[in-house]
Formats: structure tokens, C-alpha cells, sequence
């Protein structure tokens, strides 16, 4: 395959680029790092985007967090759902990645996915399952980004590899780096918590990744017919077996419907 | 220039400071020696390398800061794998990347490196902390410790505890939860546990959850279904919890109170239940009662059933035999009603039942179906029994305001059930509650008057008449009762009232108290031309009254009288009740020297064998017989007056108002008379004035 002399720097230079077209994205992700934020405030700055603000108000009326229909206002929706989730929907926005249409086949179908699954087996590895939805939620900005920078070269690698392992190694060999690597580059740009930066970064090896390699399996057994298992057991250093996988992935499955509606998609 | 010189100066005065301000934070940043500092600035290439580092930077890598100026920052610390350094420097804003730095030593430390780039763009300034300094670990170390006391704690508390994580999801809940739900932790954290709440209860919790939320302490009472389909109620507290920049869950405690709630639920069973039938008392039919009423469209029958001759069960077989029968009567009514229709005991053998029904027929119905099951035999220890009631039935209507007001309606139509032969079934007749209202009223007034003491007392002579002789030997006073509105109302009918409501002790020692006080007046006014003897009537009740005979002989003793100067009339039926404590009480009397008449004999159905025996001064005729003397009917009349003079005692002839009547009585041996003949019952006044004319007789002798 041939290796394309990519630049870090230039990728996540244009994304400073494009967080300043959306100020209000960035200066929720920059509360969202500070402790001392509080709801109120945090809810006034979601306010002034409407796009965000009813992503916010749809993911905490959702089903999953067990209050439909009964969150009225921005600032108990920004509770219920959780500062880092607000960031992460805040990140999407900000990266560019919500209403693009310059994204990698089957992006969000991928991104819900690995949401969901990332949740579903939160905890066995003592995630919390919020947190681990979204990481599930970014971890595939980073191939928006390589698909951005070599559009046709990476649909190849898309269409040609197996999601998971196979195409992890594909992006390394062609960009010297792995998408999920690469979002960790970007989110560890924009501050956030260390904890989601090397969990992404050791996704291809390296115990804080299991959880999301799982997700990655999972997610792969559900969207792609051809996709080839790998056991879970290895993949996540015996914290998930293959039991239980039949009603996880009806469980995951039954999930998606109800957060992709949550986000629009 | 001044900062006031340009419409910018004051930015301009952030992004220059004076010389003197940054020369301080420059020695204080050099002196510092907490904090690793190196400033660097990129090469040619893109690298990052090192302008200056500060004595705790020397002193980390083990390199004097002389050897560390100069030096690229790789030959120092590398990025983790996939990163980059240059990647840190970033001209927009500040970044902080994870790096494993390598000392003089060849020693490698995991690190974080905060980079903040100067204003010119040129220069950033790298602080590098260890990933976990000694301060960390220990600060780490304390929080793990707290964590663990606090999970401890939770864990073993015998309280059910749960803790959301965000929203109503939750991260934590401890065993005794678990063991109050039945089920393992990871069914219930998330939003699992709200599967385990009581359906009718969901949304009170879920609204408690978001006052929580909302920085609000709540407190409810919240039912949850355990693993087992039991209900599970609990006193559930929830405080709101804050995460500083996780955001707002809530801690619930559920204090379990099933167990407390039976036993006070088992507690008001039995104060609203009755315990031989297990029938609910009044006050639970009050209830059920009261909630259908306060419904303006709920249909509603009430159904008073008394049984009938229950009292001769109890008297002949005993009272466990009597609670026998009422347990079996109970169960047949609780199978004889409709679902929904409530079934209370009222009292003794009186049972009322409420039928959720708007139509007369169907209610007729319903009481039909009890009677016909009531109907059916039981046996009471070898006896069988075939128990029948009366039934009374009103449906609501505009009049009945309350539970009292349909219980009484209920209650009348089964008094008119009972009146008309029992075993029967009544619905409540408009004619017959006017009545009752009306009688109510009545007795309302009788109380008033005798407190007011407008009862008043009219007297008729008893003489002895031989010839145109006549001899004044008694009077009898007579009740009147002249009603305000209704005019005179019959002595018969007020008489019964009283008797029926209780007054009968209070109208017959007013009566005593006035007839003597009038007798002690004529004494005083009349002297020799006064009435020796008054007459006063007692009722059949006041036969049983054990202070009758104390009471007689105060009113005696208040007004001066003599026992001999009192003559107390009963009637037959008196006798009959209860003969031995009339024969008792009349007994006492005679003792004391009160004279005994009986009244209106020969109505009723005496004992000769006790009329022997008792201490009779008089009998007195009734003016029924005395009536039908003219018509050739003297039988009666002359075997009572012979049976008197048989007995050795007096006899009284009532109602004689005729000449005729004098003659023939005369014939008979029967000279003391009462009646118009002689004169009219007559006021005080009059009487007296009666006496004075030397008592005058309305109707000549016969001879």
C-alpha cells in the first residue's frame, strides 16, 4: 500500500481552523475543562447554538437516561446528560463532523454504533458508561480527518478493510498513524480529560484501549456482513466474553435507534 | 504614550507589560522550585528546542541548565507512541500532551507537559509535571481511601442506597438494595432499577428525581416490586449531588417500611373491621359511604337488614350460638352482593350494605338474592334454624348530603318492613319518612315543653255517688299538651312518644310533680271542700324504673302530702311486661301507703292469679264497657265489679256520661264514677271553683 507523507500538524491545524467558525462549540469545550463551570453557565453557552442546544435536549429526553419527555429546560438537560457529554456533542460540532457531508462511508452509522457498544460493555472494564459513550461517539474523528486530507485514498482502505485491527494497521501503514490515534491527537488539543486521550491512543495496543477495541468488534460484527470475528475474550483482555454477545448486540442494536434519533442523524 | 492615548491601550498594556512586572514574574519563575519550567521555541525543522530551563527543570532531566539550553527537546522526552512533540507547540492556544521523559541517568519518567505559547508566537513556555508526582500519589492515595470508606460504608449500610451517575441513571447501589429487590447490582445500575419501580409510582419517582436533580431534598413514599412480584413499600429520601465537572446526580436512600405499614394496616383493619364476622365496622362504611357521595354521578343503593328474632336465638341457645349465626349470616351476605358492593356490620344483628347502583330494581334484586340465601336453614348445635330479615332500601338522592342521611333513610325503610310483618323487603316511602321526620320533630318540641313546663294538667272527680248524694273521694289529673302550632295533641300520642324516646321518666315526674303541688294548693284554698286523694297515671315503663318508689316519696315529702292522698294508676298492660318488678315496686308503694288503681281493666290480659296478689286498691272499668251498658251489654261490667267486691277491693266505673249508665251501675253495686256524667276534665282554676260549688254534677241522679 502506499504511504502517504501526511501532516499531523497541517490535519489539526484545519481544525482550529474550523472551531473558530463555531465559537460557541469551542467555548463550551473550553468550560467544559474547568471545573469550576457550573450548569447554568455551561447551559447559557449551549443556549446560544441552537443546533447543539437541541442535541442536548433530545439526548436528555432519551430513553437511555430514563427522564423522556420530562427535561424541559437547557440547564437540568445539561445535568442529566453529563458535562462530557455536552463537550463531546460540542467537539462534533466543532470538528465539523455534524453536518459535513465529506465524511467517510457509513461514518455516523460506525460512530452510533461504537457509541452504543462502547456503553453496553462500560461496565465491565469500570467505565462509566456515559464517559464511554463518548469516547465511542469521537472515537472516529479521526478518520473524518484522514478522510478530509486524502478523500479517495482513504474510501480505498475504507472499502478494502475490515473495521477494527485490519484497517487500523491499513491507516498506519498509509499515514504513519491510526484514526483512533489521530483523534487522540485532537482531543488531547482541545484538553480533554487525559483518562479519553490514552484510551484512544492505545486502541490498536495497550490495556486502556481494550474497552474500545471491543466496541470496535462489536460494532464490526453488527454493520459489516463480511466483517471477520475476532474472539472478545482477547480483544478485551478477559473482561467481555463471547456468552453474552448475542444479547449485547441485540441490546446495542436496539439502542442505536433510540440515541440516533437523539442526535438527529 | 499613555494608555488613555489610543482607544486599544488597554490591550496594548496587557500584551506589554512593564519591564519591572516582567523581570519579577522572570525571577520568580526562575527561583521557583516547585514547578518544572523550560522555555523553548522551534527550529528550522519544525523542532522544538530548548531557550532556557529554570533550576527544577536541572535538577528533573539531572542536566545543569547551561547543558539543557540549546538542546531539542526529543533528546529529552518523547511523545507516547502516534505522537508527535512538535505537536504540542501550537500558536493558538495552549495544549498538554503525555510524554516519557529520560533523565541524565537513563531513567524514564512519565510526564506531562502543559505548552502556552507567548504573544509574539515565538516562544512557549513548557510546565512539566510528573503524571503522578509524590503529591498526586498521595492526594490519589487519600481520595482512594476516602472512596473506599465511603464505599464501605454505603456497602454495608443496612439502608438501600442508590446513587445516580447522571440523570436517573445509576452508577452505584449497595447490597441492601439488592437484597431488598431481590436482584444483582448490574440489573439496577443505569436506569435498570426503574423497571423494579412500582408502575403507579414511576412518575412521582422520576419527579422526585428531578427536584434532586434540581438541587431539591425529597421525600416520598414510593412502592417497588421485588424479583418475587411483591410489593415493596419505602420511605424514599433523595439528596441532590454535585460532581464538579461531571454534573448533578442524586443519592436516594429507600428505608424499607413494608413490614411497618402491614402491621399499622393490620392495626386499622381491626379498629375498622369487626373481629367476629370480619365485616367492616361503621366507621369503614362511613368512608365508602362518604367517597360515593362526594361523587355527584356515583350510583349508590344502601340497604339497612336487621335480622328478625335474633334476640330469641340468643336468649334460648346462648350467645355463642347468637355469634354462630352472625358469622354465618355475614358469609352468605358477602356471597349475595356484587363486586364492588361493600358489606358492614352495623351493630348487634343489623348489617348495612352499600351496592354500586343507580337503579331501584336492581338494588330490590340484590336484597331479594340475601333474604332468599339469609333464608336457608343452619344449624345451631342440633337446632335449625331458618333466619329471615327485614329489609330496608333507599337510593341516593338530592336530600342526602351525608352518610348519616342515607343511613337514617335505609333505616326507616326497614322499621316499615319490620312494622309490616317482617321477612320483608321495603323501599323507602316518601309518606312514611315525612312521618318520621314529623315524629322527630314532635318529640324535639315534647323535650322542649317539659323543660319549659308547658305540659299542663287538667282534673276530673272520681266521687261516690248514692242518690243525689255525692261524695268527692278523688281526682285524677290529666296530661294536656297545648302545642303551639298544632294545638291540643292527644295525650295517647305524646304519652307514646315519650315512651318510644326516652322522656317517659321526665313527663311522669313532671305529672307527679304537678298534680301533688295542685292538691297541696287546693288543701291550702278549699280546706274541707278539697279533693282528699289524687290520681295520677303511671306508664308501663316507669314499672320497671327502680327509683320510682324514691321518687314518689320525695315528691310526696316536697309538697307536704300524705302517701294515702296519692293513688298511682296503671294500666293491665304494665302488669304483663315484667310482673314480678311491678309487683315489686307496687308493693314498696303500698307499704309506704300510696294507693295502687288498675286502669282500663278488663282490656288487656291480666292474671287473676296475680291480681290476687297484688296490692290493688281499685279497679277501674273501661269506659268501653261502661259505654255499652245501654245496649243491654252489662256482662263485662258486672263480672269486673263482681270480681272486685269478690277481691275485697274498690271498683271505678270510667266514662260514665249518662243518667242511664248512673242507674245501672247503681244497680250493680258500682257507686264510685268517673266520667262527663259527673264533669268535664277541668282546669286548675275551674276545679277548684267546682269544689267551691259543692261539685256539682253535670247530669242529675238517676234516682
Amino acid at each position: 500500500m502506499t504511504t502517504v507523507e501526511l501532516d499531523i500538524d497541517d490535519l489539526l491545524e484545519s481544525l482550529d481552523t474550523m472551531a473558530s467558525q463555531r465559537p460557541v462549540a469551542a467555548q463550551i469545550v473550553a468550560m467544559t475543562n474547568d471545573d469550576r463551570a457550573g450548569a447554568g453557565e455551561l447551559a447559557a453557552a449551549v443556549g446560544a447554538d441552537v443546533a447543539l442546544a437541541t442535541k442536548v435536549m433530545r439526548l436528555a429526553n432519551s430513553a437511555y437516561f430514563g427522564l423522556s419527555g420530562r427535561v424541559p429546560s437547557l440547564q437540568f438537560a445539561v445535568t442529566v446528560i453529563g458535562f462530557n457529554s455536552v463537550r463531546s456533542l460540542a467537539t462534533v460540532a466543532l470538528a465539523g463532523i455534524d453536518d459535513a457531508h465529506a465524511l467517510p462511508e457509513g461514518f455516523w452509522h460506525v460512530s452510533v454504533h461504537l457509541a452504543v457498544a462502547s456503553r453496553t460493555v462500560a461496565p465491565q472494564f469500570q467505565v462509566n458508561p456515559t464517559d464511554a459513550m463518548c469516547l465511542g461517539l469521537l472515537a472516529e474523528l479521526g478518520a473524518a480527518l484522514l478522510h478530509q486530507a486524502d478523500t479517495n485514498g482513504y474510501a480505498e482502505i475504507v472499502a478494502e478493510t475490515d473495521l477494527g485491527a485490519e484497517r487500523f494497521l491499513a491507516e498506519s501503514r498509509r499515514y504513519g498513524v491510526c484514526a483512533p490515534e489521530l483523534t487522540a491527537d485532537a482531543l488531547q488539543q482541545w484538553s480533554f480529560p487525559i483518562g479519553m486521550v490514552d484510551a484512544l491512543r492505545a486502541v490498536p495496543h495497550g490495556t486502556e484501549g481494550a474497552m474500545l477495541r471491543t466496541a470496535y468488534e462489536l460494532t464490526g460484527r453488527i454493520t459489516r456482513r463480511e466483517h471477520k470475528p475476532t474472539p472478545l475474550d482477547r480483544l478485551s483482555e478477559r473482561r467481555v466474553s463471547e456468552t453474552q454477545t448475542r444479547a449485547r448486540i441485540a441490546a446495542i442494536r436496539a439502542d442505536v435507534t433510540d440515541l440516533r434519533s437523539a442526535l438527529g442523524l | 504614550m499613555t494608555v488613555s492615548d489610543t482607544p486599544t491601550g488597554r490591550d496594548a498594556l496587557s500584551s506589554r507589560q512593564p519591564d519591572d512586572v516582567v523581570a519579577a514574574v522572570f525571577h520568580a519563575a526562575a527561583a521557583e522550585r516547585e514547578t518544572v519550567l523550560i522555555v523553548a521555541e522551534l527550529d528550522e525543522q519544525g523542532e522544538p528546542v530548548i531557550r532556557w530551563a529554570n533550576p527544577m527543570a536541572s535538577e528533573l532531566v539531572g542536566l545543569a541548565s547551561s547543558d539543557l539550553e540549546g538542546t531539542r527537546l526529543r533528546d529529552h522526552m518523547t511523545g507516547l507512541p502516534g505522537s508527535r512533540l512538535s505537536s504540542m507547540c501550537r500558536r493558538e492556544r495552549s495544549t498538554t500532551t503525555a510524554v516519557s521523559l529520560r533523565t541524565a541517568t537513563g531513567e524514564r519518567l512519565a510526564c506531562r507537559v502543559r505548552a502556552v505559547p507567548a504573544p509574539d508566537g515565538r516562544l512557549w513556555t513548557l510546565q512539566v509535571q510528573r503524571a503522578q508526582s509524590d503529591r498526586e500519589l498521595a492526594l490519589r492515595a487519600s481520595a482512594d481511601a476516602h472512596e473506599q470508606r465511603f464505599r464501605v460504608l454505603a456497602e454495608r449500610s443496612p439502608v438501600p442506597t442508590m446513587m445516580s451517575e447522571q440523570g436517573m441513571r445509576l452508577g452505584h447501589v449497595n447490597d441492601a438494595l439488592c437484597v431488598l429487590l431481590g436482584v444483582p447490582a448490574d440489573r439496577l445500575t443505569g436506569t435498570g432499577w426503574m423497571s423494579y419501580a412500582h408502575p403507579d409510582d414511576l412518575a412521582l419517582i422520576t419527579d422526585t428525581a428531578v427536584a434532586a436533580l434540581s438541587g431539591q431534598e425529597r421525600e416520598i413514599h414510593a412502592r417497588f416490586i421485588d424479583s418475587h412480584g411483591l410489593v415493596r413499600h419505602t420511605d424514599m429520601r433523595c439528596t441532590p449531588l454535585h460532581t464538579p465537572g461531571v454534573g448533578d446526580g442524586f443519592v436516594a436512600t429507600l428505608e424499607d417500611i413494608t413490614e411497618r405499614l402491614a402491621f399499622e394496616a393490620q392495626l386499622s383493619y381491626q379498629a375498622t373491621h369487626d373481629s367476629l364476622t370480619g365485616l367492616p365496622l361503621r366507621t369503614r362504611l362511613w368512608e365508602h359511604l362518604k367517597t360515593a357521595l362526594d361523587d355527584p354521578d356515583a350510583p349508590l343503593a344502601c340497604m339497612f337488614l336487621d335480622l328478625d328474632n335474633f334476640k330469641i336465638v340468643n336468649d334460648s341457645l346462648g350467645h355463642t350460638a347468637g355469634d354462630k349465626l352472625l358469622v354465618e349470616i355475614a358469609r352468605r351476605l358477602k356471597a349475595a352482593v356484587r363486586p364492588g358492593d361493600l358489606v358492614a356490620r352495623f351493630g348487634g344483628d343489623e348489617f348495612v350494605v352499600a351496592c354500586a347502583t343507580a337503579s331501584l330494581d336492581a338494588a330490590l334484586e340484590v336484597a331479594d338474592r340475601m333474604l332468599r340465601v339469609l333464608a336457608d336453614p343452619v344449624d345451631l348445635d342440633g337446632v335449625e334454624i331458618h333466619p329471615r330479615a327485614s329489609v330496608g332500601v333507599v337510593l341516593r338522592g338530592p336530600d342526602h348530603a351525608t352518610p348519616d342521611d342515607l343511613i337514617r333513610d335505609c333505616d326507616i325503610a326497614m322499621y316499615q318492613a319490620k312494622s309490616r310483618g317482617k321477612g320483608r323487603i321495603m323501599a323507602l316511602d316518601e309518606g312514611a319518612r315525612t312521618a318520621v321526620y314529623d315524629t322527630l320533630t314532635l318529640v324535639s318540641e315534647l323535650r322542649l315543653a317539659l323543660e319549659e313546663r308547658t305540659i299542663t294538667l287538667c282534673y276530673q272527680p272520681i266521687m261516690r255517688c248514692e242518690g243525689a248524694d255525692g261524695e268527692l273521694l278523688s281526682v285524677e289529673a290529666l296530661a294536656r299538651w297545648d302545642h303551639p302550632t298544632r294545638g291540643p295533641v292527644p295525650a295517647e300520642q305524646f304519652v307514646r312518644l315519650a315512651e318510644e324516646h326516652g322522656l317517659v321518666r321526665e313527663l311522669g315526674q313532671h305529672v307527679l310533680d304537678a298534680a301533688c303541688a295542685s292538691l297541696a294548693e287546693w288543701q291550702r284554698q278549699l280546706g274541707p271542700l278539697a279533693p282528699p286523694r289524687i290520681n295520677v297515671n303511671l306508664s308501663a315503663l316507669q314499672m320497671n324504673d327502680s327509683r320510682l318508689v324514691q321518687a314518689v316519696k320525695r315528691t310526696l315529702r316536697r309538697h307536704g302530702l300524705r302517701p294515702e292522698q296519692l293513688c298511682l294508676e296503671i294500666t293491665e298492660s304494665a302488669l304483663v311486661i315484667d310482673p314480678a318488678a311491678a309487683s315489686a315496686i307496687l308493693l314498696q308503694l303500698r307499704d309506704h301507703g300510696v294507693q295502687v288503681a288498675i286502669d282500663d281493666f278488663g282490656t288487656g290480659y291480666s292474671s287473676l292469679a296475680y291480681l290476687r296478689r297484688l296490692p290493688v286498691t281499685y279497679l277501674k272499668v273501661d269506659r268501653s264497657f261502661v259505654a255499652e251498658l245501654e245496649d243491654g251489654h252489662t256482662m263485662v261490667t258486672h263480672a269486673v265489679v263482681g270480681l272486685a267486691h269478690s277481691l275485697g277491693i274498690g271498683v271505678v266505673a270510667e266514662g260514665v256520661e249518662t243518667a242511664r249508665q248512673m242507674e245501672i251501675l247503681e244497680e250493680m253495686n258500682c257507686a264510685v264514677l268517673q266520667g262527663f256524667g259527673i264533669s268535664r276534665p277541668l282546669d286548675g282554676p275551674a276545679f277548684a271553683a267546682w269544689c267551691r260549688a259543692g261539685y256539682p254534677r253535670a247530669l242529675a241522679s238517676a234516682s
